[in-house]
């Protein structure tokens, strides 16, 4: 396989999860050489903090869904619209 | 490992004609000395070729897949085991197709460092791929290299030409405005309008429009039909075109002023380098066709500069640049 071709499994972000747009493993400071499987998830930055993807919220009564808490989908909105490149070989 | 006294291939693909006309610069500044080809997939290769028929293009089908385009383009880079790979703008190759072909090739490996999108080159790390991948960062004319300018391979040469300046020729005594379309069909009707507002505002001028086609609403009468469009330029008291690197460094090296239009593009940025011909006095920015004619009109009554200071092609710089790294020991190449 070609290194365009490669679509990296992998989740990476700190605050949100999001796809790993790289084209190779090799030299990725999130996965460390292809190394972790979740970097998202294995991330040793967060200090104390933990199940930065799972959003509901507690309230008084225990877990349960509250219409304020955050989704995926407002993390989907927090991450950076990535543009695309190296897709259109009539660009210059 | 190719042989010294090999081919030198120069990677130009990319739409519209700017790619292939700095291509062409550099090839005819290194022939006949050197063995050239040029891989192009430029909609307008056939035109090119036929005004310089001396010039080996290989001419890839624009509306190739995108993968189809990435394996042609390797399989040609792999089939012409050049001695010398020069790259035009796209360190990765336009679709990201060359980093194994550029770690595989014994051959000296050139960058042509053409203005690049900063984000582009932050989102797939260029600084430290251009590093490890290329001896040689050629800048065509101090502006262009924002990126890469701080590598140690990087060298600066004047802006390359396809025709070295020619002096200032006027037909008569009747004032001429020379409207040079840009490569991509869908701005083609920008031009169009700018003609017929020029024609509006003064039936009396000269105007010559050249264009691969005719622009919807320009006049048959003043279209042409010419590669390269800097011929023209040295009869013209006024240019009306875009902002893309030929017009601005043609218009700047033949002293004549530049009404820019600069558009979008996804990796070029066509306002940067306006605002730098700006600020050396010598182009001004519009962006309706009206506001092109009157600003043209207006040059014909008040140039904006009399005597420039003098450009001349780089391109000749840059073959010796190349010829000398190619001589060089192989100690100096990129640590990989």
């Amino acid at each position: 396989m070609s290194p365009s071709d490669f679509k990296c499994p992998r989740r990476a972000g700190f605050l949100f999860p999001h796809e790993c747009d790289r084209q190779s493993p090799i030299g990725c400071t999130d996965c460390d050489n292809g190394q972790m499987n979740d970097p998202f998830a294995q991330r040793t930055d967060r200090y104390n903090y933990t199940g930065y993807d799972n959003y509901a919220g507690v309230g008084l009564a225990g877990l349960h869904h509250n219409p304020n808490d955050f989704t995926e989908a407002d993390g989907e909105k927090l991450v950076r619209s990535k543009k695309q490149y190296e897709d259109d070989m009539t660009a210059s | 490992m190719a042989a010294r006294g090999g081919l030198w291939l120069i990677y130009a693909l990319g739409g519209g004609w700017g790619h292939l006309t700095r291509a062409a610069a550099l090839a005819l500044a290194s022939l006949p000395r050197n063995r050239i080809r040029i891989l192009t997939n430029s909609p307008y290769a056939a035109r090119v070729h036929s005004a310089l028929p001396q010039l080996d293009l290989v001419i890839l089908d624009p509306s190739l897949p995108l993968k189809t385009a990435r394996h042609e383009t390797i399989r040609q880079v792999e089939a012409a085991n050049p001695e010398c790979l020069i790259v035009d703008t796209f360190p990765r190759g336009l679709g990201g197709e060359l980093p194994q072909s550029l770690a595989a090739l014994a051959a000296t490996k050139v960058l042509v460092h053409r203005d690049l999108n900063p984000e582009y080159v932050a989102e797939s790390n260029l600084h430290s791929f251009v590093a490890s991948n290329f001896d040689l960062v050629l800048i065509p004319g101090e502006g262009e290299g924002a990126a890469f300018h701080d590598l140690p391979a990087a060298a600066i040469t004047e802006p390359w030409l396809v025709r070295d300046p020619q002096p200032r020729a006027r037909p008569g005594g009747t004032s001429r405005v020379v409207v040079c379309t840009s490569g991509n069909p869908d701005e083609l009707a920008w031009y169009g309008q700018a003609v017929s507002s020029l024609r509006t505002l003064d039936p009396g001028l000269d105007i010559c429009c050249v264009a691969p086609a005719r622009p919807p609403g320009c006049p048959e009468d003043c279209w042409v039909e010419h590669w390269p469009a800097s011929d023209l330029y040295s009869t013209a008291d006024a240019v009306i075109g875009g902002a893309g690197y030929n017009v601005i460094h043609e218009c700047a090296a033949c002293q004549v002023s530049l009404i820019a239009r600069p558009w979008p593009r996804k990796y070029d940025r066509q306002w940067m380098r306006a605002r730098r011909a700006i600020n050396n006095g010598w182009a001004r920015i519009v962006e309706t066709p009206m506001e092109a004619a009157i600003a043209a009109t207006d040059q014909m009554k008040q140039p904006l500069i009399h005597e420039r200071v003098k450009i001349r092609n780089g391109a000749s710089g840059a073959v010796a640049l190349i010829e000398r790294k190619i001589s060089s020991p192989p100690a100096t190449s990129p640590a990989r």
